[in-house]
């Protein structure tokens, strides 16, 4: 039993910890799959740059459309790593989570603060021209994405099983797979449109590339081992119950973690929604996606989220 | 290591004739025992600590509120048992006089009929709350926690600047500088017998829980905090984590059928005591400011019922109300029979036609402060001000001459500080803190906050100061 208010930072505090990985991964993949065909297909690489401005909406309105694909690069590079105007860059998010985390910090550790403010602080120092650099932007990032590990790691290691570490991993259960769901419905599209037989090295490092972007390329290879069939990858990332980025994994996680915030009570409102989208992810499978139902299907999942997240913040914040 | 002289007014560490203080002699001699790279990589950690453990305080004024690092000076100051000592006793007799006097004007007002002090100086106070006449808290304590600003003039007499008897901040850092210089600088510790100081959370809970109302129970405590953007909200926080207490700002509580609650996912919940940490007008916008966000509609009435305890009680920031504080010496005499133990500063109050023109035609040479303001806002320090700044500031007095009072400069004593490589003579306060529960207990060390601009007499955070951790030395044995 916990304060709502305190329940409601630390419920954002992981939601925005996970939308700071998730950015700073995305970032990462982009910027690589994006330097690899840029010799060969200049229009993809400038697609991968697109998808993930719609992934991660937020960029200022007035931009001046960026022609040429070095400038939409480093614009969205800028945007979505250090720009703080910018509401999906992992520096604003790393602040978001910062700052709920001070509102918080007597529900939290020392060590979990510590972790957390180290990867903001080291993040802060970094500037636009730095970053500028490729392998410098490699560098950084890939460290903020180790802070933000180590903290993860430390909420795992020193934080107390109560009702507010449920709702800081009920946070980042529902970001996670919200985010999932988007990147699908975002990527897909042209992903499925895509003709193999024209050129099929470009066309199958799209595919790992998705699988990278969800960091589950490994966990697929020792499900479906090396082949990236578009048919596996889809039934992976949607219905996979293990892999802890698939669309159906995410659903019955948040459901958990709903269900163990209402013990002993009825099930509460949002336990209910996540709860019949998580069954209906088990009994989903081949024939959606062989039907061509995929797109309308995700659209459903996403509007079931943020109905779940309406739901919880009705109940348990009084927002 | 090289140690600039100070050039005047008392010095803790070293003595007229240049000699250090035999309570200082282990200290400099590990200190010169380090080179001056060791220093500097010492300083260096000791400034990554602090940073990564977000150990701020919060600017006004700044964009976003921008917080800062309370800077930390690693020389510590030493205060010997027998100072300590008559230290502990004059604050002791302090605070007892304090609760005295609030309890009797909420109520008989004696010390106004026998004309102690001025009726109209402490009825014309914004901070006496008239709503609140007649009404005793708990156990008739109004000040759970007080902090007092001492300073040293040039002889080294310890003299009370100021009580702080509403909210006074700052010993967060009297605890994290503790911490911070055991593990920066672990052979200072070795060598003294420093009293320590890390119960004090223990303290501050037992003092809160004792003027629970529901007794015999365990009793619900919070602290009541502005939130993430008030200057000392990482005392807050610090103090919530240590306590073990939830921290809760105003929209957290609720006020039903005459009882506190807070909100929680699953219910609410009774509280009993509030260690407040905002100002007595915006508790509740019900009784005191009605735009006030910050307070709990209707807590007020639960308070009047006693169904919740308010520490430090509402209405207690009369008793150090900066005019009220003159009449110190007499009020102690009034209440106890005694002679105040500790000196304090001479006051000239604005209210008094000779005061007033004495202030006027000496304005050079005088600290002029309002009474109702803290943290170093709104003060002029006519020795330093230029002819006009004086003019002006005069002209602002004499609309509401009763807002004022003035002091003569005291020359602050110095102490060794570590600046740009060289240790430097700073001027430095202390402010002890008091707990007022089921009896007074002194907290054995205090803030000694310093200026660490050369020359400068301002220690307040808000204004470039920083601070030092303080060791009051334990008795020897035999």
């Amino acid at each position: 039993m916990i304060l709502s208010r305190v329940a409601d930072g630390l419920y954002w505090m992981g939601r925005y910890l996970e939308r700071a990985e998730n950015t700073a991964r995305l970032l990462l993949v982009t910027e690589e799959l994006s330097t690899e065909v840029l010799g060969l297909d200049e229009a993809l690489a400038r697609e991968e740059w697109k998808d993930l401005r719609a992934v991660f909406p937020g960029f200022a309105d007035d931009e001046a459309p960026a022609r040429t694909l070095t400038g939409l690069a480093a614009a969205s590079l800028f945007g979505l790593s250090i720009d703080p105007e910018n509401r999906y860059s992992v520096f604003y998010s790393l602040k978001k989570a910062r700052d709920n985390a001070r509102s918080v910090r007597e529900a939290l550790t020392l060590e979990v603060f510590i972790n957390l403010n180290e990867t903001y602080r080291e993040l802060e120092t970094q500037n636009r021209r730095q970053l500028a650099d490729p392998a410098a932007f490699r560098s950084a990032l890939q460290s903020t994405q180790r802070g933000i590990m180590s903290t993860v790691g430390a909420i795992e290691h020193t934080l107390t099983r109560d009702a507010g570490w449920l709702f800081l991993k009920l946070g980042e259960a529902l970001e996670r797979v919200f985010r999932t769901v988007v990147i699908l419905r975002v990527k897909l599209p042209a992903l499925v449109a895509a003709e193999p037989k024209i050129d099929l090295p470009l066309f199958y490092s799209r595919w790992r590339s998705l699988l990278r972007g969800l960091s589950c390329l490994e966990n697929y290879r020792r499900v479906f081992a090396a082949r990236l069939e578009p048919i596996d990858v889809l039934q992976f990332v949607l219905f996979d119950p293990q892999t802890p980025r698939s669309v159906r994994y995410g659903a019955s996680l948040v459901k958990e973690h709903l269900d163990r915030i209402s013990s002993g009570s009825d099930m509460s409102q949002p336990a209910r929604i996540v709860g019949k989208l998580a069954a209906e992810l088990s009994y989903q499978g081949h024939e959606l996606i062989r039907e061509g139902q995929i797109l309308p299907f995700l659209d459903h999942v996403l509007a079931e989220l943020g109905r779940t997240h309406d739901a919880l913040s009705t109940v348990y914040f009084g927002t | 290591m090289k140690w600039v002289a100070p050039r005047s007014g008392f010095d803790e560490v070293f003595d007229g004739s240049g000699e250090a203080r035999a309570h200082y002699a282990a200290l400099i001699s590990i200190l010169e025992s380090f080179t001056k790279e060791d220093v500097e990589r010492r300083e260096r950690l000791q400034q990554l600590t602090l940073r990564n453990q977000g150990i701020t305080f919060t600017v006004y004024g700044e964009k976003d509120g921008l917080e800062r690092i309370f800077p930390f000076d690693f020389v510590p100051r030493i205060i010997p048992a027998p100072e300590w000592k008559s230290l502990q006793d004059g604050l002791v007799q302090r605070i007892t006089t304090l609760n005295l006097f609030l309890a009797d004007v909420y109520h008989e007002q004696k010390c106004l009929k026998d004309r102690v002090i001025p009726a109209e100086v402490v009825l014309s106070r914004k901070e006496y709350k008239r709503p609140l006449l007649g009404l005793m808290p708990a156990r008739k304590i109004f000040t759970h926690v007080v902090g007092t600003d001492i300073i040293r003039n040039d002889r080294g007499e310890y003299l009370v600047l100021e009580d702080n008897c509403r909210v006074p901040s700052g010993v967060s850092y009297v605890l994290e500088n503790r911490n911070l210089l055991s593990r920066v600088f672990p052979e200072f510790l070795g060598a003294y017998p420093v009293r320590p100081i890390k119960d004090y959370p223990t303290l501050l809970l037992e003092t809160l829980r004792f003027v629970a109302p529901r007794r015999g129970q365990n009793p619900v405590v919070v602290i009541l905090s502005p939130g993430i953007h008030n200057s000392a909200y990482f005392e807050h926080s610090f103090l919530a984590r240590e306590m073990g207490v939830p921290l809760v700002e105003g929209r957290d509580l609720l006020v039903e059928g005459n009882h506190l609650f807070m909100r929680r996912t699953h219910g609410k919940r009774q509280v009993d005591v509030i260690y407040r940490r905002i100002d007595d007008d915006f508790l509740d916008p019900l009784a005191f400011r009605r735009d006030s966000l910050l307070g709990v509609p209707g807590l007020l009435n639960v308070y009047r019922e006693g169904n919740v305890a308010l520490a430090n009680a509402p209405g207690a920031g009369v008793a150090d109300d900066k005019s009220v504080y003159a009449y110190m010496p007499q009020l102690i005499k009034y209440y106890l029979g005694e002679d105040a133990l500790l000196p304090q500063v001479p006051t000239y109050l604005g209210f008094k036609k000779d005061d007033f023109k004495y202030i006027a035609e000496h304005l050079d040479q005088l600290v002029v402060k309002t009474t109702g303001d803290a943290g170093g806002y709104g003060m002029l320090m006519g020795p330093f001000a230029a002819a006009k700044e004086r003019e002006t500031y005069l002209a602002t007095m004499k609309k509401n001459p009763g807002n004022y009072i003035a002091q003569p400069l005291v020359e602050l004593s110095t102490h060794p500080t570590h600046i740009g490589g060289r240790f430097e003579p700073r001027r430095v306060d202390l402010r002890p803190f008091i707990l007022y529960g089921d009896r007074i207990r002194v907290l054995p060390g205090g803030l000694t906050r310093v200026a660490l601009r050369e020359g400068s007499y301002v220690v307040n955070s808000s204004q470039g100061g920083g601070s030092k951790d303080t060791w009051v030395l334990a008795p020897r044995e035999g």
